[in-house]
């Protein structure tokens, strides 16, 4: 019986091309769409890689300061004394590192400049972000304590700079500065470890930064393990209660929040920098519903050409009926049928989702992109498009299953 | 066999309603051959589906070996219409997309037999109306006489107790009409109670007893 329906299935949708193409498209593309958004979604906040841990550590980035007299305010990247001074101490973190936000510096070789994304860390930088070394090694506890000039490049910039030489042990200089190279780590895309140059923190030009309330540095705060993320964030939310300004008469209080990569994005593109709550609950929501709405189109698409087709069948519907067909067997039928369509869009989906993945990649649009499908949002998508797939042919065939075969058989629908 | 007790059909349309049928008993006896006939409109292809149950009567009872067929449900009826009725058509009804051997394979399908038992079943079906060689054929690569053997195969296929054929020769010329009627002759003979729609007061004639319907009603 089941090789009977896949073949009336079969002959059912190459009698019209056109429509299967169509319905084949809408599946296709909903998925290819949904399954690029996730995965870059996943790359972005699903512990993995380089950040793996990011399950069990938070980010504080922005400081915001209010001005006493309650007219203005002040939002910048945290200082390294916010870090040094109120984080660093923190009693529920496990290690509290700070790394500068990537900025373009010069690297000036012979009579060539290349412009490459740099970071300056401290020693624990290393500890929470999981590089995976290629060669040499990365800063020490020591080479940040003695403000040694030395530097880790990525594996592109690696084979850029030296395309001909093993790049550990040769010399660079940075915006003015000598630094030996001591190692080669992987590409990564990351929030806190995209970067093309590291250096150690100490090696800034200048120690003022060691000064400054506002600057350019992340604090990554490492928790034991995610329950203990709570208590951090609501020791950071009493830190900020407890910074000094430099000057007292012009800033009364300031905000901090230590966030996980979500609660930041939220933060910036919806929540507020005076409130705990950072509006992940919101974008969440927001971004479910646009999935759902997004889906919309072609759930109606698959009602309208599943409705029709099926009504176009009436005759062969009566005559299954007649011999024997009950009308269980009549909705059995068609369900296969659409599970078959859908399923076959569900794998066209997944290799053009792939294709689109490895264009991206090698794309340059977002530099040292890695991602992968996530075969679990493969597996949702595919199951809510069956789904709705399922119920849009299930609804017209349930009622052409009920109607008496000889309305049928006169296709009196 | 099959008992038809004061059995009524309307047909309503959004303004306009119809009396198809009106107070009809009728007793089919198993091993019959009966003939409906009448002029058009009369509500003799009503009858026939009452009969095979593709259609539900107004008023009135259907009973078929002696149960009345109102109390059963959407699955018996279709066990019933499985096991107890074939259908032929006047206009065939084959289903296009599938061979010639698949359309006869259809009513199996619905019953637990193998897939070799249902084409050793089929072939045999084919062979006995004279197209073991059409069976990979599509149902509009054949003529309009064969594809009446194909439905006929189809309707036999199962062994059913009853053949309900609504004009089975109408869309035919004599000679292909001519043999349709052999076949429906010869499952008679072999047992099959047979009930036919016809025009042909000839084709009628070749039955065991002749059913008129005028205006709704049974007439003498």
């Amino acid at each position: 019986m089941f090789k009977n329906y896949l073949l009336t299935a079969y002959k059912v949708y190459m009698r019209r091309k056109l429509f299967t193409l169509i319905n084949l498209l809408c599946i296709t593309l909903t998925l290819v769409v949904l399954l690029v958004v996730t995965a870059l979604l996943q790359n972005a906040f699903h512990p993995s890689g380089v950040e793996g841990k990011s399950d069990r550590f938070l980010q504080v980035i922005m400081f915001q300061a209010i001005m006493k007299d309650g007219n203005g305010s002040r939002t910048s990247p945290v200082g390294y004394k916010v870090i040094d001074k109120y984080l660093k101490p923190m009693k529920t973190a496990k290690l509290v590192s700070a790394v500068t936000q990537p900025d373009t510096v010069s690297v000036y070789q012979d009579d060539r400049v290349t412009e490459l994304m740099m970071r300056r860390a401290d020693a624990e930088y290393w500890q929470i972000l999981d590089f995976k070394v290629l060669a040499g090694r990365v800063p020490t506890p020591d080479d940040v304590a003695r403000g040694r000039f030395v530097a880790v490049l990525n594996e592109s910039s690696a084979k850029k700079l030296f395309p001909d030489l093993a790049a550990v042990g040769q010399s660079l200089n940075v915006g003015g500065q000598p630094f030996e190279i001591i190692g080669v780590v992987e590409d990564v895309m990351h929030l806190n470890a995209y970067a093309e140059i590291w250096a150690p923190v100490t090696t800034y030009p200048s120690s003022e930064y060691k000064n400054q309330l506002f600057g350019e540095f992340t604090a990554l705060i490492l928790a034991d393990s995610a329950a203990d993320l709570p208590q951090i964030k609501a020791e950071v939310e009493q830190i900020a209660t407890r910074i000094e300004f430099d000057d007292p008469n012009v800033w009364s209080h300031g905000y901090i929040w230590a966030d996980s990569k979500l609660d930041f994005f939220a933060r910036e593109l919806i929540g507020s920098r005076n409130d705990a709550d950072s509006g992940a609950g919101t974008l969440v929501v927001v971004l479910w519903v646009m999935a759902l709405l997004f889906m919309l189109l072609p759930v109606l698409n698959l009602v309208n050409l599943n409705t029709g087709r099926i009504m176009e069948r009436s005759a062969e519907i009566g005559v299954r009926k007649a011999f024997g067909a009950s009308s269980s067997q009549l909705v059995g039928q068609l369900v296969i049928e659409n599970m078959l369509l859908c399923l076959v869009g569900g794998v066209l989906g997944l290799l053009c989702t792939k294709a689109v993945l490895l264009w991206l990649e090698g794309s340059g649009l977002i530099p040292y992109l890695k991602v992968e499908i996530n075969l679990a949002v493969f597996g949702y998508g595919l199951m809510i498009t069956l789904v709705f797939g399922l119920l849009s042919g299930v609804i017209p065939a349930w009622k052409m299953s009920r109607l008496d075969p000889v309305y049928a058989l006169k296709g009196v629908a | 066999m099959i008992r038809l007790e004061n059995i009524s059909k309307t047909y309503q349309t959004d303004k306009v309603e119809t009396l198809a049928l009106k107070d009809i008993h009728l007793h089919v006896q198993k091993g019959e051959f009966v003939s409906i006939m009448g002029p058009s409109g009369c509500g003799k292809s009503t009858l026939l589906n009452l009969i095979g149950l593709l259609d539900r009567p107004g008023t009135g009872a259907i009973k078929v070996a002696g149960t009345e067929v109102k109390s059963y449900r959407d699955k018996d009826v279709a066990r019933l219409r499985n096991h107890t009725f074939g259908f032929i058509f006047q206009s065939f009804h084959l289903i296009n997309d599938l061979r010639v051997i698949d359309n006869v394979e259809l009513p199996l399908l619905y019953r637990s037999v193998s897939s070799s038992e249902r084409r050793r079943m089929a072939k045999a079906a084919l062979e006995k109306v004279g197209l073991g060689a059409r069976m990979e054929h599509y149902p509009n690569q054949l003529s309009g006489g064969q594809q009446q053997r194909v439905a006929i195969a189809r309707a036999m296929v199962g062994k059913p107790q009853v053949l309900l054929a609504d004009e089975p020769t109408g869309n035919l010329d004599s000679q292909m009409g001519g043999e349709v009627m052999d076949h429906l002759l010869t499952l008679n003979k072999e047992g099959t109670t047979v009930v036919m729609v016809t025009h042909d007061e000839r084709a009628a004639k070749r039955g065991s007893r002749i059913v008129r319907v005028f205006d709704g009603q049974l007439v003498a």
